[in-house]
């Protein structure tokens, strides 16, 4: 039991301090939004609400590609989520659940290659795209995400699960394939949700991979297109902040919707290291 | 009746085969392409010439790969420490203090730049850090001069510390809240009957209950450390100088603006080994924690 009294100066002093770290967190992006607005070409704390306007907006839509740079994204994403659910759930379940030769040794191949970083592998990595003709595709900026992290991360989720549900499923007659898809796959639910967060944020956010395979404008991400809108109109503070708005608009949404999934979803990623 | 032992086995290797493919395909012959090529001269017109070791010898001499392993090793004293300790204590104020509404929305703001990209945060953070920006204008008002973040050789790797140490504080909060949420809460209590304090508390409590979540913390921050690559490359391109030079931007620059493909190869396995020897550290660290 806590007896102390509440409202201390230490109370008072904790709370200045995380209302400080709150607003320093928060604060950057209000700006972001709020120069969004405006045409400025000296930056300053003092906004002229009355001069606010959506014309970087409507530049953003109009004059670039933003669009179709947005198409690509949620279509890189979207599928990015999709297969890596279903690729490593299937493997991360066989070697959960089922006996075969050189089991262990397999397993530990894959544990190795999550201490390879992806900048490490890059330059092999575009060879071996540009010789299977990929390069600007979607295949190539989605495909390299699907790594052996989803099935280390469902494995763990899946040994703590008890096999006799499976027995049961086994007496009923259920063929192998079936009783996956009916008993293991709903079972990974809570998994598979924090899996698609991660997966989200991190195709979403995605850039050197993208930027190295995928230049012509027509497959470019939002990601990769914010960096060029930024270098190319650096001095239009206002058109790049409705840029970088509109990009964050996405995970932002999704965010507020899905807080706790995605706070448990992203802070997985740390078993990664 | 006993079952046979791999009865399933073909059945396992259909479900793994997909996931193996693309592990191999991107993972495994990348990375013994790249220990083929370290040893070559490849500009992607003529073929490959073996060089044998005049790539290794190059990485002794060349400047960029000095001035990267130096910033690296300055951001991650800078930066692992400060958002480490920044972590800690707030999510130990937080849980201490904040058990409610109030402390879930703290903790809420302090995640959102954990889910900007590092690209958007490079562009953001160039507008506030403008000299005319609004860092400057608020140190305007303390009469302080306007300060050349980005820009100044002696600031601008200080400058990339501080925007990354914002963006992933949030993060390692997250991961130490949770940490603390694990330990019982009967250590707290008796301690509460010994008349301790909030700090004893945290000190001979909080901490090292929190020993193995903080060597967590403190790999991931310093592995990655050595991956800093979209910030850099949106805030200063590495420069001025060679102030802001990182190992990947150095990777990307010999690779795709230089065509250098296998000298690239050859600074990428030394980052892989730079993180490949602290990860092998914190699995022992691990290992004898347990």
């Amino acid at each position: 039991m806590r007896t102390h009294k509440k409202y201390t100066p230490q109370y008072w002093a904790a709370l200045v301090l995380v209302l400080i770290a709150a607003l320093v967190s928060v604060v950057p992006f209000v700006y972001m939004v709020l120069v969004s607005f405006t045409q400025m070409e000296i930056l300053s704390f003092n906004f002229d609400f009355s001069e606010f306007s959506l014309v970087n907006y409507s530049t953003v839509f109009r004059n670039l590609d933003f669009m179709t740079n947005l198409k690509n994204s949620v279509i890189v994403t979207v599928i990015t989520c999709i297969l890596n659910c279903i690729i490593p759930s299937m493997a991360a379940y066989a070697f959960a659940k089922k006996q075969f030769p050189g089991k262990s040794k397999f397993f530990m191949v894959y544990l190795a290659t999550l201490m390879i970083p992806s900048q490490v592998t890059l330059i092999p990595m575009f060879f071996i795209v540009r010789a299977l003709g990929l390069m600007n595709t979607y295949t190539a900026m989605i495909l390299p995400l699907i790594n052996a992290f989803g099935v280390f991360l469902i494995k763990q989720f899946l040994d703590s699960f008890p096999d006799e549900l499976l027995e049961a499923g086994r007496i009923d007659g259920c063929g192998e394939n079936r009783m996956f898809v009916t008993i293991v796959v709903p079972l990974m639910k809570s998994v598979l949700v924090s899996l698609v967060i991660f997966t989200f944020i991190t195709s979403w956010n995605n850039f050197l991979w993208p930027l190295v395979i995928a230049s012509k404008p027509n497959v470019q991400t939002l990601t990769v297109a914010l960096a060029t809108l930024k270098s190319n109109y650096s001095t239009n503070y206002g058109l790049v902040m409705a840029g970088s708005t509109l990009a964050f608009l996405p995970p932002f949404i999704i965010y507020i919707f899905l807080q706790r999934q995605f706070v448990e979803g992203i802070a997985l990623s740390g078993i990664k290291g | 009746m006993p079952k046979p032992k791999y009865k399933d086995a073909g059945f396992a290797f259909a479900y793994i085969l997909p996931s193996f493919l693309l592990i191999l395909v991107f993972s495994i012959i990348p990375i013994i392409m790249d220990v083929g090529l370290s040893f070559t001269s490849y500009n992607m017109i003529t073929s490959p010439e073996w060089t044998g070791l005049d790539n290794y010898k190059r990485l002794f001499t060349d400047p960029y790969i000095g001035a990267s392993i130096k910033n690296t090793v300055i951001f991650t004293f800078v930066t692992v420490p400060v958002q480490t300790l920044l972590a800690l204590v707030f999510a130990a104020v937080i849980a201490d203090k904040f058990r409610s509404h109030f402390g879930e929305a703290v903790k809420s703001a302090m995640f959102i730049p954990v889910i900007a990209s590092m690209v958007l945060i490079g562009n953001l953070w160039t507008i506030i850090l403008e000299p005319h920006g609004i860092v400057n204008n608020f140190l305007g008002l303390f009469g302080i001069s306007p300060v050349n973040w980005l820009g100044s050789k002696h600031l601008s790797l200080f400058s990339v510390c501080i925007i990354s140490i914002w963006k992933n504080v949030g993060y390692f909060l997250v991961i130490f809240y949770a940490g603390i949420m694990d330990i019982p809460a009967e250590l707290y209590d008796a301690a509460d009957v010994d008349g301790a304090g909030t700090m004893q508390k945290f000190l001979h409590i909080t901490v090292p209950a929190l020993s193995s979540v903080t060597y967590l913390v403190v790999t991931l921050g310093t592995i990655w450390s050595f991956q800093v690559f979209d910030l850099v490359y949106t805030l200063t391109g590495g420069g001025p100088g060679l102030s802001t030079q990182t190992l990947v931007l150095t990777i990307y620059n010999t690779a795709f603006r230089s065509y250098e493909m296998g000298y690239a190869s050859t600074i990428a396995l030394l980052m892989f080994v730079f993180v490949l020897v602290i990860s092998i550290l914190q699995k022992k660290f691990l290992a004898k924690e347990d």
